[in-house]
């Protein structure tokens, strides 16, 4: 209702409410203003009692924004977008995606402009991270990094692991589980370089623990990177040329598990080893240690082989010559048996010869001795002869009676005159008998 | 020949892979064959050490480095 005015010349004014119903009329009511297809970068998204809130903004080449505009997916709305988004992209929405928006013009009276989504088609932020993952897959070729990590060796069984993770991750815990109870009992040796794995710090955080990890080079076999559990946004701040170029030049080989089964990072195009999940890359190593354990049954199976064949050859050379044995010692054998039979056939010919020979010696000696024994008897009766008659020549008798005589003094034959004294009684014996004297006097 | 316990497991089920392939060869001379069981026994113990038996050393190097971090 017009009020009437004081002042005449006064232009007509209307209430702001009715200003605004205006603009709610024309805004809400123009064509190409509803259910509009529009194509938007988010910025400042935040969730609020269930409304999601973002700024839709169009950057251009110099990533000045060029337009903006707020925007809003109401609660009811939001809840089956964001499971729709999550299913499609293995992400939620966030700032700094590009998506495909349906939004409806809206001007409320009490609450001002907005845009209304109603919709997001998900396949062109797919599209669009694609691109983007693309152009820095070709920079890193034109750089001739891309295949520079894969192009490592690989140690038989990488044991020595350096961990890139967030520390209290479920990820990291179900990778260090799965290693520690491998029930082959392979061993492996883990170090975390702990990480930020989601949001604006995840690019200069892992940058930082591969910095610290190659400090320590030469203690590690391979790199890790891994991430699971928890939410499963943010997933393309891995999608960064300065990351994906440090790891494609990374001097130890990297095993990637951060992926998603609906996506990948350029991380999973440049690391050696790519694997979908954190457990994923604990059983690929464990594989390694199996399958060099296998290998080494192998080895030892080849070695018994080999010596069993080796000793089994040289029985058999053996056995072959064993049976050679036999016909050359049987040669020698009847070689030696004739000339021992003709030995033995000599033998008792030779004995009787020798025997006879022997015994023919033998008498001759004893008749040779008999002679020589007469001739000795003889030879000894005639001296024995001799002897008795030079013995019975010089026996006292024979002396006594020449006219010789014995003096006895004390029972005892004197033969000196010192032996006897003046006075001293003697006996005199002569062949016929004896007498008795006394001593007068002694001349010596 | 280097000292066993030096060896990486790398070294040494290369020099194993090596010495089969020498036992294997017919020319292979029985008075050698001892020395290279002897020498392949020593190699898959220490091959299979090397996978799994704990090296405490290294690991106290390692947790310390991850205490620093």
């Amino acid at each position: 209702m017009q009020e009437q005015s004081l002042f005449p010349n006064q232009p007509q004014g209307i209430t702001l409410s009715q200003f605004n119903a205006r603009i709610s009329q024309a805004i809400n009511t123009a064509p190409g203003l509803q259910n509009q297809w529009i194509i938007a970068e988010t910025s400042d998204l935040r969730v609020v009692r269930g409304h999601c809130y973002m700024e839709l903004v169009e950057k251009d080449d110099h990533g000045t924004t060029v337009a903006k505009l707020g925007a809003v997916i109401w609660a009811s709305t939001f809840a089956r977008l964001d499971a729709k988004f999550q299913a499609a992209m293995g992400t939620g929405l966030k700032t700094g995606m590009k998506l495909l928006v349906l939004a409806t013009a809206n001007y409320h009276s009490q609450y001002g402009f907005k845009a209304v989504i109603n919709d997001i088609d998900p396949s062109y932020t797919m599209g669009d991270m694609a691109r983007q993952r693309l152009e820095i897959l070709k920079r890193l070729k034109a750089d001739g990094i891309i295949d520079m990590n894969k192009e490592l060796p690989i140690t038989a069984v990488p044991q020595r692991i350096a961990v890139i993770s967030a520390a209290g991750a479920a990820g990291y815990g179900d990778f260090m589980n799965q290693l520690e109870h491998n029930p082959y009992r392979l061993k492996f040796y883990t170090c975390l370089f702990g990480a930020s794995m989601q949001g604006a710090q995840t690019v200069p955080s892992v940058l930082a623990a591969l910095d610290r990890i190659n400090e320590h080079m030469e203690l590690f076999d391979a790199v890790v990177i891994i991430r699971g559990g928890g939410a499963t946004s943010e997933l393309n701040s891995f999608d960064n040329y300065d990351l994906a170029a440090s790891v494609a030049q990374f001097p130890l080989p990297v095993i990637v598990g951060i992926g998603h089964d609906r996506d990948e990072t350029v991380l999973d195009y440049v690391a050696a080893i790519r694997v979908k999940t954190p457990t994923a890359a604990a059983e690929w190593l464990i594989n390694r240690g199996t399958n060099a354990l296998a290998h080494l049954d192998e080895l030892q199976e080849a070695v018994v082989t080999a010596v069993r064949e080796t000793v089994g050859h040289a029985r058999e050379q053996l056995t072959y010559y064993t049976g050679m044995i036999p016909a050359a010692a049987r040669r020698i054998i009847e070689t030696n048996s004739i000339r021992l039979d003709n030995y033995t056939k000599n033998i008792p010919l030779a004995a009787n010869n020798l025997i006879a020979n022997q015994r023919t010696r033998l008498e001759r000696a004893v008749e040779r001795m008999g002679g020589a024994l007469e001739h000795a008897m003889q030879r000894e009766q005639l001296r024995l002869k001799a002897l008795g008659e030079k013995a019975a020549l010089l026996s006292p008798e024979n002396t006594l009676q020449r006219g010789y005589s014995l003096v006895w003094a004390g029972g005892k034959c004197v033969t000196a005159a010192s032996q006897i004294s003046p006075g001293e009684r003697v006996t005199m014996q002569f062949a016929d008998g004896t007498a008795s004297a006394t001593v007068d006097k002694v001349k010596g | 020949m280097e000292e066993i316990k030096e060896m990486t497991y790398t070294q040494a089920v290369t020099e194993l892979e090596q010495l089969v392939q020498k036992m294997q060869d017919p020319q292979c001379s029985i008075d050698n064959l001892t020395a290279y069981t002897k020498r392949s026994k020593e190699l898959l113990d220490i091959c299979r050490k090397k996978l799994t038996a704990a090296d405490e050393q290294l690991k106290q190097i390692l947790a310390d480095i991850q205490q620093q971090g």
